[in-house]
C-alpha cells in the first residue's frame, strides 16, 4: 500500500494539502470572469500552459496582463520561437513599450528551452512568451525553478495537446474558439481545484474582433426551400 | 641602489607535486631514471634511513613497502610555473630556474612593502599555500643567491658584507662551475669560493678560460647577469598527477576537488568568472578523455564547479585507469558583483544587454532581435526585426488600430471559407518608392474561429497576411 502512494507521489498524482507553502501571490487578467475562476488572476511568477489553436485571441487574453506587469515593473518581455513575425503595430496598440520587447529566434527547440530558462532566470524579465510543440516534465521544472529564481511569468504556447501527462506547472489552461471572446478550460492550478469552462468576453476590449450577440428577437432564416 | 636577489630552492618539487604524498605513510622515492639513484624522498622514506644518492637496491633493501616513481622533468617545471604563477601576485620580476628554483629581484619591491621582513612574510605566506619544502637565501647577484639557497643557508639579509663572507665560505662544489673546471682548481689548491676569489681576475683569466671569468664576474656582482623575467599566463591550466590510478569517476572527485580550489583561487584573485573547464584525463595506454563542464553564467566557486563536473562525470565512461588530470579555462570574463534587493529574496543577476550578450553568444546575433516601427502604411514597411542594442527605432507619428499580432511574411492565397467580420480599410500607395500597394483590408473569421487580416486586391484575388492571435 505504502509503496503504490509513494510511487503516486512520486508521479505527481497525488496532491497532498501540506505541499502548499504559502499563497501565490495573484495578478489581474484583465478579465473579470478570468479573474473569478482564477481566485485572484494569474499568478506572479512561475509557468503557464496554454494549449490552443492559433489565432483564436490567446494573445489577447494574456496581453493586459502583461502590460500591467511591464508597467508595475519595468523590465523586459521576451518572445521566443514565434511561429510568425510578432507586429509591433499591435503590440503599441495594447500599450508595451517596443523597446523593452526582444524576440528571440532559436535555430532549435532546444536552445528555445535554453534561452527561455536564461531569460527568467536573469531577473530582467517579467515575463516570457514561448511557443514550443511539445514538453517533458523536467524541461518544464526547470523553467519553473529559473521564473521564481528570476520571478517571471513564463507563458508557454502548444497548439496539439498531448493528453494525460501532468506537468508541474502553475496553471494549465486550454482555449477554444468562442464567438465573443475564449472559452477557457482550466485544467490544472496550483492551490486550487479545476473549474468548469468559463467563457472570456473580449467585446469590450475589442469589439472588432469577436461577433456580435445575435438580438434574441431574430429569428435564422431557414435554409431549405418551403416546398 | 645595490641589487638585491632571493633565491628559491626546491628540493623535491615532483614529491610535493604528487598529489597527497606527503600525507602517505608508505615511504615514496623519485629516482633518476638512467642512474637509479635517489633524488627525492618523503618523509616515511627517511624515517627509514633512506638519503639521497642512494641506490635503488639500497633502497629497497631499507623498506620492503617502498613505491618508486620514475624522475619527471616536466612535471617539476610544471608545478614551478605554477609557484611563480602565483607570486607573481606580490612581486614582479621572478626568473625561472628550472627544475627547481625560482630567482627573484627584490631590491625593487622593498619600498612597497617598506623593508625585507615584511616583503619575506608576504612571500613566505604566499609559498605556505603550496605546501611544499623550499630553501632560500638572498645573495648580492643571481649567482650568489643560488649558491646559497642550495646549500641551504635559508637567511634573509641585506647586509652586503655578511652575504660576500657566507659566499666566500661555500665550497667550489657547489657553484655552478662545470665539474672539469672545479678539478682542475682543485688541482691548483683551490677549494672554497674564497680561496678563489683572492685570485686577481686577471691572473684567473690567463689560467683558466673566459667562463670562469664571467661566472667569478656575475657572482660577486661586477658583471651583469642577464635574467630573462616570468610573464603570467591570462588562462589557467594547471596538471596534476596522482599516486595512484583510478578507474572508477567516483574516485576522481577528490583530486579534482583540489584542481577546482586553485582554479577558484586563480579566478578569484583576478576576480574573474570563466562558462567553461576542461577536464583532460590522461588514461593509461589510451588517448586522452576530454570532458568540457559549462556554467551559462559564470562561475568561479570550486564548490559550484564540482556540482557541475560530477553531474557530467555520471556519464563518462572510462577506457582506462587515470593517472592524471589537467585543468584549463575556457574564455574568461570579468565578475560583476550581484545587484540583489535586499528584501525581495534570492534573484537573477544580469542586466538587459548581459542577457542580450548571453543569449547572443549562444544563439549567434541574428537570433536576438528587436522590433522597430516605421511610418508607413504598408505593414510589411513599417514592421522590422532590427539587431538587438537597448533602443527601438521607432518613428511613429500616428497609431493604425487593429492590427494582427502576427504577420505572414509574404501573403498566403486564401484557401478556406471565412466570414468576413469588418472592413474594408483600403490602403494604396508607396507608388513612389516601386513598391506600390493598393489593397482592401479586412477581418474575417474562419469556421474554426480563427481570426485572419485578409486584403483583396483590385483583381479581386484574396490574401491572407495575418492573424489576430
Amino acid at each position: 500500500m505504502n509503496s503504490i502512494l509513494e510511487h503516486l507521489k512520486n508521479k505527481r498524482l497525488i496532491w497532498q494539502a501540506n505541499q502548499q507553502h504559502e499563497p501565490l501571490l495573484r495578478d489581474s487578467t484583465g478579465f473579470i470572469e478570468l479573474d473569478s475562476a482564477l481566485q485572484g488572476g494569474f499568478p506572479q511568477q512561475g509557468v503557464v500552459d496554454i494549449s490552443t489553436p492559433i489565432g483564436i485571441g490567446e494573445l489577447r487574453l494574456i496581453l493586459p496582463a502583461i502590460q500591467a506587469r511591464q508597467v508595475s515593473t519595468k523590465r523586459l518581455l521576451v518572445c521566443i520561437a514565434a511561429p510568425m513575425q510578432i507586429n509591433g503595430e499591435m503590440l503599441l496598440e495594447s500599450g508595451l513599450a517596443l523597446d523593452q520587447v526582444l524576440i528571440v529566434q532559436p535555430d532549435s527547440a532546444e536552445h528555445a528551452l535554453w534561452s527561455a530558462e536564461q531569460c527568467l532566470k536573469s531577473g530582467c524579465c517579467h515575463s516570457v512568451l514561448l511557443w514550443h510543440p511539445a514538453l517533458e516534465v523536467h524541461q518544464v521544472k526547470r523553467l519553473q525553478l529559473a521564473a521564481e529564481q528570476g520571478d517571471a511569468l513564463q507563458f508557454i504556447f502548444r497548439q496539439q495537446h498531448t493528453v494525460s501527462l501532468s506537468l508541474p506547472v502553475s496553471l494549465a489552461m486550454k482555449l477554444s474558439a468562442q464567438s465573443q471572446g475564449v472559452n477557457v478550460h482550466i485544467t490544472k492550478r496550483k492551490g486550487g481545484w479545476p473549474a468548469q469552462p468559463i467563457d472570456v468576453n473580449m467585446s469590450q476590449q475589442w469589439p472588432q474582433l469577436t461577433l456580435r450577440p445575435r438580438a434574441p428577437n431574430v429569428i435564422a432564416f431557414p435554409h431549405s426551400k418551403v416546398s | 641602489m645595490k641589487s638585491l636577489w632571493l633565491y628559491l630552492h626546491f628540493p623535491h618539487l615532483q614529491l610535493d607535486a604528487l598529489y597527497s604524498a606527503e600525507q602517505e605513510s608508505a615511504p615514496i622515492v623519485i629516482l633518476h631514471g638512467k642512474s637509479n639513484i635517489v633524488l627525492q624522498h618523503n618523509k616515511a622514506a627517511a624515517d627509514s634511513g633512506i638519503t639521497f644518492g642512494m641506490g635503488l637496491g639500497t633502497a629497497a633493501a631499507l623498506d620492503h613497502r617502498l613505491q618508486v616513481l620514475p624522475y619527471q622533468y616536466d612535471i617539476e617545471h610544471k608545478k614551478l610555473q605554477e609557484i611563480a604563477e602565483h607570486l607573481y601576485l606580490v612581486t614582479s620580476d621572478i626568473c625561472l630556474f628550472p627544475p627547481d628554483g625560482l630567482l627573484l629581484r627584490i631590491h625593487n619591491m622593498l619600498t612597497l612593502y617598506g623593508g625585507l621582513t615584511p616583503y619575506w612574510q608576504t612571500l613566505s605566506s604566499q609559498l605556505a599555500h603550496f605546501n611544499v619544502s623550499y630553501h632560500f637565501a638572498t645573495g648580492q647577484s643571481p649567482y650568489a643567491a643560488r649558491l646559497l639557497a642550495r646549500t641551504q643557508w635559508d637567511r634573509i639579509s641585506e647586509d652586503m658584507k655578511l652575504l660576500k663572507q657566507q659566499i666566500s665560505q661555500r665550497d667550489l662544489r657547489h657553484t655552478e662551475l662545470p665539474s672539469k673546471t672545479i678539478t682542475a682548481l682543485n688541482r691548483v689548491g683551490i677549494h672554497t669560493v674564497a680561496a678563489l676569489l683572492a685570485l686577481s681576475l686577471k691572473e684567473v683569466a690567463k689560467r683558466f678560460d673566459i667562463d670562469l671569468v664571467t661566472y667569478l664576474g656575475r657572482l660577486t656582482g661586477e658583471f651583469h647577469h642577464p635574467v630573462s623575467f616570468f610573464h603570467p599566463q591570462t588562462h589557467f591550466e594547471r596538471y596534476m598527477e596522482l599516486l595512484y590510478e583510478i578507474s572508477h569517476t567516483d574516485s576522481l572527485q577528490r583530486p579534482l576537488e583540489h584542481l577546482l580550489k586553485s582554479l577558484e583561487h586563480f579566478l578569484k584573485l583576478r576576480d574573474l568568472l570563466t562558462q567553461r573547464i576542461i577536464l583532460r584525463f590522461h588514461q593509461r595506454d589510451h588517448s586522452p578523455l576530454n570532458v568540457e563542464v559549462g556554467s551559462a553564467q559564470g562561475e568561479y566557486q570550486a564548490k559550484k564547479w564540482l556540482e557541475l563536473s560530477a553531474l557530467t562525470l555520471e556519464s563518462l565512461k572510462l577506457q582506462a585507469p587515470v593517472y592524471g588530470i589537467t585543468l584549463t579555462t575556457g574564455s574568461t570574463h570579468i565578475r560583476t558583483p550581484e545587484k540583489t534587493d535586499l528584501f525581495a529574496g534570492n534573484r537573477g543577476a544580469l542586466s538587459y544587454l548581459q542577457l542580450i550578450s548571453l543569449l547572443q553568444a549562444k544563439l549567434g546575433e541574428a537570433a536576438i532581435r528587436q522590433i522597430g516601427l516605421f511610418d508607413d502604411f504598408r505593414p510589411e514597411q513599417a514592421n522590422c526585426y532590427c539587431a538587438a542594442s537597448g533602443e527601438t527605432p521607432m518613428q511613429l507619428s500616428q497609431r493604425h488600430t487593429t492590427r494582427p499580432s502576427f504577420l505572414l511574411a509574404t501573403p498566403q492565397r486564401l484557401t478556406e471559407q471565412v466570414s468576413v467580420i469588418s472592413g474594408p480599410e483600403r490602403i494604396s500607395t508607396g507608388w513612389w518608392d516601386n513598391k506600390p500597394v493598393v489593397r482592401d483590408y479586412y477581418i474575417g473569421r474562419t469556421r474554426h474561429g480563427k481570426w485572419l487580416w485578409l486584403f483583396k486586391t483590385p483583381q479581386a484575388h484574396w490574401f491572407v497576411h495575418g492573424i489576430f492571435s
